[in-house]
C-alpha cells in the first residue's frame, strides 16, 4: 500500500477523496491487542447483547485510526502532518461494516500549510461518525 | 473584535473575560506551535482572509495578530 503523494499546492478548496474498508474480526481484536481496551462492550458478545447496543461494537478510536490512514494515505498522502482530530460518535459500528471515510477540504491555509478537512465515516446504511482534521502538509 | 477574542478563548482555553491584546506564550500556557498554527487557522476562516508567512511569525502577543488581522479588514 503506497501513500499518495500531494503537493499543498495542487490541493484545492472543495477537494476530497474516499477510500472503503470492510471491519473484520480480526480488526477488533488486533486494535483491542494494539490499545489495551479489552472493554467487553467490544470483547463480549453476550455482555454487549444484553446492553442497549444489542451486540458487540467497534472501538471508535478504531475510526480515529481510519481518519489517521486517511490523511496519511489519500489526502494529502505522504507529506501529511496530523495536528488534531476530532470526532462524533452517531451510530455504533460493527463487524462486517463496510466502512466509507471520506474527507473534504474545508479551509486551506498558505502561509501554514496547513489544511482542515471535514471527515466522515458511513457504512452501507447510515453516516456513523462525522470529525474534522487538521493537516499541516510538510515541503 | 468580540468574535477575535472569542476565537482566542476556545484555541487556547483560557476564560473570555481574560483575553487581553497583551497576552503572549509566555502568558498562556496553552499557546504552543501547534495550537498557534491552529489559531491562526481558525481566524483565516471565520473572517476569510490570508496572513502570511511573516506575519504568523512576526506576531508576539495576542494584540500583534489582531492588528495584523485588522489591516485586512
Amino acid at each position: 500500500m503506497k501513500a499518495k503523494d500531494l503537493k499543498f499546492e495542487d490541493i484545492k478548496k472543495g477537494d476530497t477523496a474516499f477510500f472503503t474498508v470492510t471491519v473484520t474480526e480480526n480488526d477488533l481484536k488486533k486494535f483491542a491487542e494494539l490499545s489495551g481496551d479489552y472493554n467487553p462492550l467490544h470483547t463480549d458478545e453476550e455482555y454487549a447483547k444484553k446492553t442497549e447496543f444489542n451486540g458487540r461494537v467497534i472501538h471508535g478510536m478504531f475510526l480515529g485510526a481510519l481518519v489517521s490512514r486517511f490523511v496519511g494515505m489519500e489526502l494529502p498522502g505522504k507529506k501529511a502532518l496530523l495536528l488534531k482530530e476530532t470526532l462524533e460518535f452517531k451510530k455504533p459500528t460493527r463487524v462486517g461494516d463496510i466502512l466509507t471515510v471520506q474527507g473534504t477540504v474545508i479551509h486551506k491555509s498558505e502561509s501554514l500549510s496547513l489544511l482542515e478537512l471535514s471527515m466522515e465515516i458511513r457504512n452501507q446504511k447510515e453516516l456513523l461518525a462525522i470529525g474534522s482534521a487538521f493537516v499541516r502538509v510538510l515541503p | 473584535m468580540e468574535k477575535f477574542n472569542a476565537i482566542a478563548s476556545k484555541a487556547f482555553n483560557i476564560e473570555l473575560e481574560k483575553v487581553r491584546d497583551t497576552l503572549t506564550p509566555k502568558d498562556i500556557p496553552e499557546w504552543d506551535s501547534m495550537n498557534y498554527l491552529l489559531f491562526i487557522s481558525e481566524l483565516e476562516k471565520q473572517f476569510n482572509v490570508s496572513f502570511s508567512m511573516d506575519e504568523v511569525l512576526n506576531a508576539k502577543s495576542l494584540g500583534d495578530v489582531k492588528k495584523a488581522l485588522q489591516t485586512k479588514k
